[in-house]
């Protein structure tokens, strides 16, 4: 009956609650920032050496930076629904009658959607980092990073669903968002990687979402742009189903 | 098929947590249009018999009908004719009043063009229109409580359903809150029936039928003054005493419906 409607509404109810909250807004802005302009900048010369003379560090870090605000921005969004059982928001949702794939909807939508936003501000970052493209890429740029929301969401949801606490929201940004993170290619090329560690960056998701975006803004890319496109939105999916399963069998 | 006339049935109904026999073969009759009030010591089975009634928990065994609907075939219907009120906020404190009512109307089906008249009604009714406006983290207690109250009438339910409400707030929040769910329950163009958990006895005395738990067993029922006269009381404190005896519950919450560590810290800080 009105699960549409409850999902639009849940999901209203998380973007007002995102733009109350001043220091997620600084968050938004503040963390690209660092890390393009200071890790970029500063690690330009001694590790940028290395990239030849096809593309500067900073250029090659501005997929990694933008993935890498998805990540926490869609895993932090996730988990808010711990916040939400918590302070018992949660429970007054759950007596009501909408399915419960309604509300994990919602959350997965309007954390999606944060997300992106805050994926677009990174990607703002372009011309103070060096990346230039046109409105083609732009589009499409626009469209790999709200892909890539989507399963980052959906896993942070199907994580917060199962977590008890909030401390376990630092156990995750340590062993989920990082390795993410340093094995997606966004911060140093795959290039000369021992086995296993190779073995990590072709099973990351990440990975082809970095390389995607890499891709539709022409610059070096080491997989194929459909390929790329595939893999991302399979991790969408995945990602939205994790959600719904997790969920299912959240406590309240 | 259950008969019309009552908003709450359960057969023998019951729950276990491993071990644990939270609730042993409770058969509950709750009048329509009644207020009613759920006694017992800590540990007595009542938040599991809530849970149950909302469709948070499944019984082990027996069954359970809510305004005549399945608790467990059509949880649905169950949770569109109640309203809950749970014994911790349950609001959104980032939002502000209109729009903590606006999000429950819209997850409870109620039409987008009727939800903010709803809204007003209930906030004029329970006096917080002025303050509709503010973030409700800026709400004391008392208008926490009142709002979800408000709250939960917003989808025009038959039965209000709330686990111990009045815990923390000033007697003259206590007394506000009584009189809005006798209120609720005497209105006869909308006849509602409140079902309510509670440890004051003074509260309960101003209810149309008791029930009183203990060990998840039903000790006694019938209106405060049967259960004074049976007991040779005066008082409904008294009578409940000489039902449950003397012995202080250390147990703590049956499980499940116990609060988390950081929502008694938080409830001690007074915040809860």
């Amino acid at each position: 009956m009105s699960d549409l409607g409850a999902v639009v509404a849940l999901t209203k109810r998380d973007l007002l609650r995102f733009t109350r909250d001043r220091s997620q807004l600084l968050g938004t802005i503040g963390r690209p920032a660092i890390w393009m302009l200071l890790f970029g900048s500063g690690l330009r010369r001694s590790v940028g050496a290395s990239l030849g003379a096809a593309i500067d560090y900073r250029q090659f870090t501005y997929a990694g930076a933008i993935a890498m605000t998805i990540l926490f921005g869609g895993m932090f969004h996730g988990i808010t629904i711990v916040w939400d059982r918590e302070f018992g928001m949660l429970r007054s949702v759950l007596v009501a009658p909408i399915s419960r794939f309604a509300i994990v909807g919602g959350k997965t939508c309007a954390g999606a959607a944060v997300t992106f936003v805050q994926g677009m501000v990174a990607a703002a970052f372009a011309p103070l980092v060096g990346v230039h493209f046109g409105v083609t890429s732009a589009l499409l740029l626009g469209v790999a990073m709200a892909v890539m929301s989507l399963g980052v969401t959906g896993i942070g949801v199907a994580l917060g669903s199962r977590m008890q606490t909030f401390e376990g929201f630092g156990v995750v940004s340590n062993f989920v968002v990082l390795p993410l993170y340093f094995l997606s290619g966004g911060v140093f090329p795959p290039d000369g990687l021992p086995p296993w560690m190779h073995a990590l960056f072709l099973a990351n998701p990440v990975t082809y979402a970095v390389d995607w975006m890499r891709a539709v803004i022409g610059q070096p890319h080491v997989f194929d742009a459909t390929r790329d496109a595939l893999a991302t939105f399979g991790f969408a999916a995945a990602g939205g189903i994790a959600a719904a399963l997790a969920f299912r069998r959240t406590a309240h | 098929m259950p008969s019309p006339a009552l908003a709450i049935r359960t057969e023998a109904l019951s729950r276990s947590f491993g071990p644990k026999r939270a609730l042993e073969s409770l058969d509950l009759t709750v009048r329509a249009g009644s207020l009613f009030a759920l006694l017992g010591p800590n540990g007595a089975g009542k938040s599991t018999t809530i849970q149950i009634l909302t469709t948070l928990l499944a019984p082990s065994a027996g069954r359970a009908f809510v305004d005549g609907h399945d608790v467990q075939s059509d949880p649905r219907s169950v949770r569109r004719v109640s309203g809950v009120v749970f014994q911790d906020s349950s609001l959104d404190d980032r939002l502000t009043a209109r729009e903590n009512l606006d999000l429950h109307g819209a997850i409870f089906g109620v039409p987008r063009r009727e939800r903010r008249a709803r809204a007003e009604t209930q906030l004029a009714w329970i006096g917080l229109a002025g303050v509709g406006d503010n973030l409700v983290r800026t709400f004391s207690g008392g208008m926490k409580r009142r709002l979800e109250i408000a709250r939960a009438l917003v989808h025009d339910p038959s039965i209000l359903i709330l686990d111990e409400p009045t815990v923390g707030l000033d007697p003259q929040t206590r007394r506000a809150v009584w009189d809005k769910l006798a209120e609720i329950a005497a209105t006869p163009e909308r006849r509602r029936t409140v079902f309510v958990t509670t440890h004051y006895m003074d509260e309960a005395e101003r209810c149309d039928d008791v029930v009183i738990l203990d060990h998840g067993r039903l000790l006694a029922r019938g209106t405060p003054k049967e259960l004074c006269d049976r007991t040779g009381t005066t008082r409904l404190e008294d009578a409940f005493v000489s039902f449950t005896g003397h012995d202080i519950r250390d147990a703590s919450d049956e499980q499940g419906a116990g609060m988390s560590g950081m929502k008694m810290r938080l409830r001690m800080n007074g915040r809860g």
